[in-house]
Parts: structure tokens; sequence; C-alpha cells
């Protein structure tokens, strides 16, 4: 069963059981997030299917990563802090300096940052330590796992962001520290155990307790029971371990020392004491090497040996206590060569690796491996199989300490690898789309063109009138004021810069909001996205508005689109003519109608006249203009149009007439045809002959009444 | 993996398509049973409701696409009955009554205040239509289509805001389509090349006549294919062959559709030009020199197979210089292409230049379904590839570093060991160990 994810409720026995009926699966992966529909379809096989018909068929739903949990949540999302904080650090350095890795300030502020992902790891293993109640459920990630997290960063930022100026000093004693504290050894239990008894080298722990806590550096723990040693029948070892004791405690330590050369010469000097231990030591008779337990004095020696530095005792040592490759190396930054180096690690942990080899399934140890000999890329790869959070951050520094290669064969360099392989788990939950792009617009050009996939898809929710109160949203946008998630991603595509993606988000949002008659608030986003099709699309909308809901109604919505018309004109002056136009007309004619309305007829026909004097009126709508002039034509209390007016409205008239008689009856014709229920051109000719009639009698009234 | 979800009682019968909307909050089913359903995600308890239901064709239906929101709500599906109708939603409130009469959707109705509106039909299919795909939003409210009559055609929307006058503004044989905008046998030579590419990474090709018996071959099987289509009822042609398409998504090479018809088992990727007859680009085809030979001789793959291609997807290119294709055929290989565009050089030029040519490699080559393989799709950004075969699995494919396609994961319908052992707990599984 090895690799398959089985879905539930199950369907067959057996995977072939499928075929058999003549079925089998298909899916469809989900834009939303990393998960997928599978349905049962029919088999792709020439023969027909022998199969029970209609059976009820299922859907099932899957993903490929379960969806960050609360302490998973908490911990994305506060790294990500950290993440942005070097971000921003990695963009005003190198716009300043080309050479701003070398600026020790600036090194210093990674090495902080670096530090505060291990501080924040180190907070999260120990929340997830703690056998307290966990009210917003269990957690998703043991604690082991951030234990594990904890080391591996801790260990990069030893070995790879020193303090700025110890680059070139020795680093066994922080390699020794580090140790320390993610690999206790001895444990306490047994010290605590070994300090209870009377004559504790009795005990069979005693000798590999002292021996493993000296190899550690823990002189404390040392010389303690190198001091209960006085009670040892021998005096011998007696004396040897007061000697002893003394040189343990007086080990150079680097960080007291201001010059790496004293520390360097002090070193020498305690070496030549633990050289003269070693001559007392031998001068010991082979008879008194005993007590009743043990050979002592071959324990003794092994001491001896690690603090002398002899490469095969540590070794041998480490083996036999049950201790790994990374002890022997920290022992031998200690004890070995004491101007251990960064630089001369990798060649000494390969050597050491040849006969302690590390845990192939233990993936940390080999994140460390890696590490240690300095296979960034390698690191890279084990730390992304431990989880993807830890490949992605800390390939986000490795890049700008040139620890990975920018280039790539594939287009994509190692860092963005890393980092949009933690995207796409982060992807795993919409709700973290605003986390997703930013780590995906932190890359090059394929990370951001991923980002704008995620970001044009985040639901924008304009129908969503629960999520903000009804009538404030309603109002706010009305206002103008973009609300909600579509303000937040139109800022997000903003402070990205990633106009293409804005453009088509804003498309989207017009058509939604010409789809619930917010023909304004469309229009800007149109404009916004300088989408002058869409503009005349909406312009049509509205337009239509005018047939389909009448005057009133359209005069409403055209007053809705009057100041986009304004902006627009301001904005872009040049923007695409013909569009622009159709909304000046639209804005005009609903003045024209709501001047009709208010009974300001005088107003209304210069209006009229002004609109195709202005050559503002498109021809399609020549017909539906022409007849909105009957009323006032007829209006018996004053003549309202001027004999030019009345002669220019003639004109178009007649224009109308002659192009139908021409066959080009539907480019004038089409929409009045279509304000007349059941109507046809035929109807409108007629109604345009009322115009003409019209027209005439007005002529012959303002011929009387001029006499 | 995790199981996010389930719709026991989806359909009445298999269901041959399933498209999410462009945000996957909705999910478009279509079925054997003739019918459309709308499912909408309930994100707070992340159930999936029935919104809308009812009898689209009347045959089985084949395939189903949505447009690009900037349209709207509007879907396009394909059926066996020879027609593709385009469907849009209406929320009850304030739409423009349509003009002319319309075939309300069907009697499953629910009482929900949306309902989808039968826009338009089309009927000029002279055979099933087998798949059918909203073009790229930035190319307009376009579609095309793919039927068992070899016969690609696009369709663009004349009247948006009513959607029903579609312009049948391409129909092409894939088979028969040229190869290159102009005929010389110049021309043709230089056009080989792009063909036999595959060679280069094909371990079964050897010697330097490959393309030669490509191009042989290519030419034979085109004249075989359109002779056989003028004799209907000729064996089972239909139920051998695979029809399929897709999209290029990127706006900057123009408008390519890749397109795979009949028994072939190659994809061709197409080139349509607003003035010009369409062309082809570049032809994708695994192993001319050996066709048929790598059918698998499993007796469980329901008979004699054909090496039909019966998917084909296009990966969102997202920044890449390069295409991934990825195919899917009847002889059971999942295989991703990567599509080299040619240099941008004048068009009077392309013609003898090498630089102006498409150029395809294989980069993956999966046999794991070991059966015939329904269907490959990409997910948004063109990182996972999945894959459907008739082992009844689905399977999942990522690019690990330096750009090696490996498993990442299937995902089956059986009794589970762990539920034999009535332990369902779930698991989550490793990607990195499959």
């Amino acid at each position: 069963m090895s690799g398959v994810f089985t879905l539930k409720p199950p369907l067959v026995q057996k995977p072939e059981d499928l075929l058999a009926a003549g079925q089998s699966l298909s899916a469809t992966p989900s834009p939303l997030d990393n998960s997928l529909a599978v349905f049962t379809t029919p088999a792709s096989s020439s023969q027909s299917a022998r199969r029970p018909p209609d059976e009820e068929q299922p859907v099932y739903f899957a993903g490929s990563d379960a969806v960050p949990s609360y302490e998973r949540r908490l911990f994305i999302t506060d790294t990500l802090v950290i993440f942005a904080a070097f971000q921003n650090l990695l963009k005003t350095s190198r716009s300043k300096d080309p050479e701003w890795i070398h600026n020790e300030r600036n090194l210093t502020v990674m090495r902080k940052l670096a530090i505060d992902y291990v501080n924040f790891i180190k907070e999260c293993w120990i929340h997830a330590s703690q056998p307290a109640p966990r009210p917003d459920g269990p957690l998703q990630y043991s604690a082991d796992h951030y234990r594990s997290l904890y080391t591996c960063f801790s260990l990069f930022v030893v070995l790879y962001l020193p303090e700025p100026g110890y680059e070139e000093a020795p680093v066994g004693e922080e390699l020794m520290e580090w140790l320390n504290i993610h690999f206790i050894e001895p444990s306490t239990e047994e010290g605590d155990h070994l300090s209870s008894l009377k004559n504790p080298w009795e005990d069979e722990t005693f000798w590999p307790y002292l021996t493993r806590a000296t190899l550690r550096g823990l002189s404390k723990a040392s010389v303690f029971f190198l001091k209960m040693l006085s009670g040892h029948p021998s005096e011998d070892l007696q004396h040897l371990a007061e000697t002893m004791a003394s040189i343990i405690s007086s080990q150079p330590r680097l960080q007291n020392f201001t010059a790496e050369r004293d520390f360097a010469y002090a070193s020498r000097r305690w070496k030549d004491k633990v050289k003269a231990l070693r001559v007392e030591m031998e001068q010991v008779l082979e008879a008194d090497r005993f007590d009743d337990f043990d050979n002592w004095w071959d324990r003794f020696s092994d001491i001896v040996g690690i603090l002398e530095g002899r490469a095969e005792i540590v070794q041998r040592v480490c083996e036999e206590l049950g201790a790994d490759w990374k002890e022997v190396c920290a022992a031998w930054g200690v004890f070995v060569d004491a101007r251990f180096r960064r630089q001369d690690i990798p060649d000494v942990v390969d050597r050491i690796l040849d006969e302690m080899p590390p845990d192939p399934t233990n993936v940390e140890d080999m994140v460390h491996t890696a590490l240690f000999t300095g296979k960034a890329v390698d690191a890279l790869a084990h730390a992304s199989q431990l989880d993807r959070w830890l490949a992605a951050h800390l390939a986000d520094i490795m890049e700008p300490l040139s620890l990975i290669s920018v280039d790539s064969q594939d287009e994509i360099p190692v860092r963005d690898l890393h980092v949009l392989a933690y995207a796409e788990y982060l992807h795993s939950d919409p709700a973290l789309w605003r986390i997703t792009v930013d780590y995906m617009f932190s890359c090059g050009d394929v990370g951001k063109e991923r980002g704008d996939e995620v970001l044009v898809r985040v639901p924008l929710r304009l129908n969503d009138k629960s999520a903000t109160a009804p009538v404030e949203g309603e109002g706010r946008i009305r206002a103008g004021n973009v609300v909600g998630v579509l303000k937040d991603v139109n800022q997000t595509c903003f402070d990205y810069q990633r106009e293409g993606a804005r453009r088509t988000i804003c498309r989207i949002a017009a058509q939604t909001l010409v789809h619930e008659k917010n023909y304004g608030l469309a229009v800007s986003y149109c404009s916004s996205a300088e989408d002058w099709q869409g503009l005349g699309r909406i312009v049509d909308r509205v337009l239509d508005e005018y047939i389909t809901s009448g005057p009133a109604r359209f005069a409403q919505y055209a007053s809705d689109i009057a100041p986009s018309l304004q902006n627009l004109n301001i904005r872009h002056p040049s923007s695409s003519a013909v569009f622009v136009h159709r909304l000046m007309f639209a804005v005009r004619y609903s003045n024209f109608q709501q001047l009709r309305i208010k009974h300001e007829l005088q107003s209304a026909a210069l209006d009229l006249v002004a609109m195709f004097r202005d050559d503002v009126v498109p021809k399609s709508w020549w017909a539906v203009t022409l007849y909105d002039a009957v009323e006032l034509l007829q209006y018996r209390s004053a003549l309202l149009f001027s004999a030019a007016g009345a002669a220019e409205l003639l004109a178009k008239l007649e224009e109308i007439f002659v192009r139908t008689s021409q066959g080009s009856g539907g480019d004038y014709l089409d929409i009045l045809a279509r304000t007349i229920a059941g109507g046809g051109y035929k109807e409108a000719l007629d109604r345009l002959k009322t115009v003409r009639l019209a027209l005439a009698r007005y002529f012959a009234r303002s011929a009387v009444l001029s006499i | 993996m995790i199981q996010t979800g389930v719709i026991s009682t989806a359909h009445g019968d298999l269901v041959t398509d399933a498209s999410y909307d462009f945000y996957g909050l909705r999910l478009a089913t279509c079925s054997l049973d003739q019918r459309i359903k709308l499912w909408q995600l309930d994100e707070t308890n992340g159930n999936w409701e029935l919104e809308d239901d009812w009898k689209a064709h009347d045959a089985a239906v084949s395939k189903i696409s949505w447009t690009h929101p900037e349209f709207g709500n509007i879907i396009a599906s394909a059926s066996f009955d020879r027609t593709v109708k385009v469907w849009e939603q209406t929320s009850g409130i304030g739409m423009p009554e349509p003009q002319q009469p319309v075939q309300a959707n069907g009697s499953g109705s629910n009482a929900s205040t949306s309902r989808w509106i039968e826009r338009a039909v089309l009927p000029e299919a002279r055979g099933t239509v087998r798949a059918v795909e909203f073009a790229p939003h930035h190319f307009g409210l376009k579609l095309a289509s793919i039927s068992s009559d070899n016969h690609l055609r696009i369709y663009e929307c004349l009247e948006q805001p009513s959607l029903t006058t579609w312009q049948l503004s391409e129909e092409t044989d894939i088979q028969a389509l040229p190869l290159s905008p102009s005929a010389s046998p110049f021309t043709r030579a230089q056009q080989t090349n792009a063909l036999a590419t595959p060679t280069q990474t094909s371990s079964s090709l050897d010697g330097a006549s490959a393309p030669l018996i490509a191009q042989a071959l290519q030419q034979g099987l085109q004249q075989s294919s359109s002779t056989s289509q003028q004799r209907p009822g000729l064996g089972n042609r239909e139920a051998d062959g695979g029809w399929c398409i897709s999209w290029c998504k990127d706006r900057y090479w123009g408008e390519l559709i890749a397109a795979g018809a009949g028994t072939s088992g190659v994809v061709k990727i197409i080139q349509l030009m607003p003035s010009n007859r369409p062309i082809t680009l570049l032809t994708l085809d695994p192993s001319p020199a050996v066709e048929g030979a790598l059918v698998p001789a499993d007796p469980d793959a329901g008979g004699p197979s054909s090496s039909a291609i019966t998917s084909v997807s296009w990966a969102p290119s997202c920044g890449r210089s390069y295409h991934l294709i990825a195919t899917g055929g009847r002889d059971g290989h999942v295989r991703i292409w990567r599509v080299k565009p040619g240099e941008e050089v004048e068009d009077d030029m392309a013609a003898d230049s090498e630089d102006g040519q498409w150029s395809a490699s294989i980069v993956a080559d999966f046999e794991n379904h070991k059966s015939a393989v329904g269907r490959v799709e990409w997910n948004i950004t063109g990182t996972v590839l999945s894959s459907a075969g008739n082992d009844g699995r689905i399977r999942l494919w990522k690019a690990t570093s330096g750009n090696v396609w490996r498993p990442a994961g299937s995902i089956g319908v059986e009794q589970s060991e762990q539920q034999e052992n009535e332990n369902p707990v779930e698991r989550d599984i490793d990607w990195n160990d499959m």
C-alpha cells in the first residue's frame, strides 16, 4: 500500500475492480488551494463498459497538505515578520551599496535576524513541549519537530553567521556550546545519582560520566568529581586527580582573551601542563593502576588523552560513549586543534565521517552533516524534507551570503526554488494568501508570476454582503471607497507593483459591479484598469437600461457614472476616444432625461440640439433621441427650439430616412425598435414619421408666430 | 495528503468532467446522465452544497469550461449530442430579460434565486463534441471545441451582454492542417526538424533517418485518417481515438492552442491568426517510427489500445522562457513536453532561419499508470501535474531541483489496509517518499 492515499468511503476492494466495471478515476486541481476534486469517470477503453446503470456517483476532495493549524499558523505568521525585515534589509542595502554584504553593520543585522529566527523556533519548541491543555486542538507538529528546526537553524548561525570580526576566529568552543545546548550529555540524572554516592568511582557510570563531562568541556562537573577522587584508596590517583582538576579549570577560553595570539600562546602553555601530567602518570607502577573495580589508570589515561588532543583517542572514546560524529568534531575544535577555524571544518568533518558515517534515515542529522561539510545545496535539500519552512528561510539567508548560486540552469535560482516550495505549501490554506504572495513576490520573475496567479484568484467577495454591515457597506461602495478584500488585494498589487494582476482584478471587479448595477463604481474600476472596451460595455449596459427600464431609471444609473467621466477626462486625457465618447453621450443623454422629468423643457430642448450639434449622439441613438423631441416640439405654451435648432433636427431625421431607403436602416433604427414592444424597423419608422409631423407643425407654428 | 470532503451522491451516473470556477469556490460537474450540476463550497465548514442542477444536453455531457470572471458567470458544455452550449448564471434581481425566448434550466432546479440560462447552442460539429475550452481572457470571449470529426472550431462572442451570437471564426481539420504558412518544399523540410526533436530524448529511436520516417508516417497517417473519416461507421474509430485541446495561457505568443485528434498519438501546436488560416507551429510526436509498439499488452486495458492522446494540458508559463505541455494517452504514457518558442524574427525570415522554429523535447515520460491515461491537468502555477489512469489512480507529479520530474503521491478509492483493520486514521503521507 506504500504511497497510495485512499479516499473514504472506498468504492472497490482492489483498484482493478474499477476498470472491470468500466470505470476509472479522474481529477481536477482546485485553484483555491492545493486540493483536487476526484471523481469516477468512464474508463478510457474501447470496449463498452459493463457497469450497473444509474448508480449514484461520488466526488471526493483531497488536499496535498494539511491546512496549517493554530500553532503552525502562529509560527508561519510570526516568522513572516522576520522574513519581511530581512527582505527590507536586502532591498535597502543592495540599492545603496553593491558591496553591502561586506559591511559589518549589515552583517550584524543579518546575524541578529537569523538569531531572531532561532529564538522564535526555540519558543515554539518550548510551547510545544509543555503538557498544557490545548483548546485550539492537538499540535500539528510535535515538539520534536520544532527541536529539529532549532538545532538546524542555530547550527547554521554558528557556522555561517559568526559575529562580524570573528569570521577567522577559532570555532571549537562555539560548536561545543551548540552541541551542549541541543544534545545534552552526560545527563543531569546521572550526575545527581553519582554525587549522591559516597564512593562514586565504585559505580560503573562514574568513569564514562567523568570522561564525557571533560569531553564536553563541562569543567565544573569534571572538577567536582575529580575532587571526589580525593577519597579514592589510591594515593596516586588522588594526586593525579587534583592536578587534573587544576588543569581543567585553567583551560584557556577564547572569550577571556582580547587577541587570538594570546589565546594561542596560553593554549600551548596549558598543553605543556597536560604533557607534564602524562609524564607523572607514566611513573605510576603497573601494579598500582587498579582499584577493586577497575583499571583506573586506563580510564584516567583516556581523559588525559582527550586533554592532550589526541585525535584517535577522542574518536575512540566517542565511539565507546555512543557519541556521534558531531561530538568528535566539536571536541576536535576544543582539544585537538585549538585554532580550528570555520574553513577547516569541512576537511576535518569529511575525515571523521569516513569512520563515523551519519544516519541517513535521520533527516536532521543529514542537515547537520551537509551544513558541517559546507554543502549548502544538500543542506537545503535535506531541510526541505524536514520542513519546507526551514529550507526556504535558510536559502533566503544563504543567497546573500553567496553560499548558493544566484544563477540556475532552469531559470529558478536555488533560493527561489525553496521559497516557492514553501509558498506552495502555504497555498494549502487560502486564508494565508497574503503570506503566500509575500513569499512569491520575494522571488524572481517566475515566482512573481506565480504570485500573480494566486493573487488574481483571491475571492473578492463583492457579493458577500454579510462580510460588512449591509447598509454601511453599501454606502461606502457608493461613496466610491473600496471595501474588504478588494481593497487588500489592490493594495498588495500596488505594494509589489503587479500592474498586470491589478488590472485583471479591476476588470473582474467591474464585471461583478455591473452585474449588481453598480455602474458608477464599475466605471471607475474599468478606467483604473484602463480597460476601454470594458468601459464601452458598461456604457452599453447603462444605455440598455433606457430600453429595459425606461428613461427615469436610466437617468439615475447614468448619473452614477457621470462623476467618473470627469475623472476620466482629467486623469486619462488621451484615453481611448470611442468609448469615452459613448460614455459622454450616456451622461449627457441622462442629463437631458432628467431635465425632461423635472419639466425644465426649455433647457431640455437646448440640450437636445446641443447634443446633435456637438456630435455626441451615436447614429444608433439618433432615432431614439429625435423621438424624444416630439414632446418638446408639441409643447403648447412656448416655442422651445430656435429655427436653426429645429432645422438641425430635421436634417438628422432626413438622413435616417435616406439611409434607411438605402438599406442601412439597422444602423439607425435598431435601438428605437427595441424600445417598442414587439416592434420592428417598420414601427420605428412610423415613430419617426410622427417626429417629422411634429417638426412640420413646429415650423408652421413658428412661421405664424414670428409674423 | 488529507481528504477534505466528499459529495457522496453527486450524479446519477459516471461523472465525465469536473471543472472549478476561477476561484475554486464553485465546481461544475457533468455526467453521462446528461446533466450539469453546480456545487458551491461552504467555506465555514468545507462542505459542498448543490447550487443548481439541470438537464443540459440530449446525450452525455463530455466537457465543461468556465469563462474568466471578467466576462461574468458563464460556462460552456460539450456533448455527445454534437453541440456546444453556452450557459449564463442570472441572479434573479434586475437582469435584463433575454430578447429571445430561452430555455430555462430543467425541472431539477432548486428554489435558489440564481438560474443558469441557455444563451447559445453551437451546432456546427459533425461528430460528438469531446472538449470545449474558453480562450484566455486577454483574447476576448472566445471558445474552442474539438469533436470526433477531427475539427477544431473557434467561436467568438459578438454581442457580449446578451451572449446569444457566436461567430464560428475558425473551423479546421486538425489532421489536414498544414505545417507551415507556406507550402514550399523548402519550409516543409525545415519544419521536419521541429517535428523530429523528440528523437533527442527518446531512447527507442535510433539513427538519423528517424525524422524522415516520422514525416512519412505522419503524412501517411493523415491520409489514412482523412480517408477513413469519409467512410462512416468504420470500426471502432471513435472509441479508440482521443480528442483534446488546451489553450496557451500566455498572452505574449498570440493565440495558440494544443490539439490532438483521432488515433494518431500526436498533438499539434496551432497558431490562430485573425487574418490567416491557422498553422501548425510544431507537432509533439513522441515516437513516430515505432508507432503502436508501445501499446501495453495489458489484457485488462480493454482490448487493443491505440496511442491516441486523450488529454493535453498547457501549463501556465509563469515567467519561464519555455512552455510545458503535458499529454496523456491510451498508450499509458504521461509525458511532459518542454516547448521552446522560436526567437523573434521577421515573418519573411522565419522560413529560412533556424531560430524562428519552435522546438520541443520530452522532459518526463511516465508509464506508472500501466494502462490508458484519461486525463492530465496542471495546477494554477504549473508546478504540479495530476494524471488519471485506468489503473484507478490519480497520480501527482512535481519538478524537483535540477528540473527532474518525480512522482509526488497517488490517490485511490480502494479499501485501504487501514480501513480493513477498521482503524481509519488520517495519514499525512510524505510526498518525497513516493
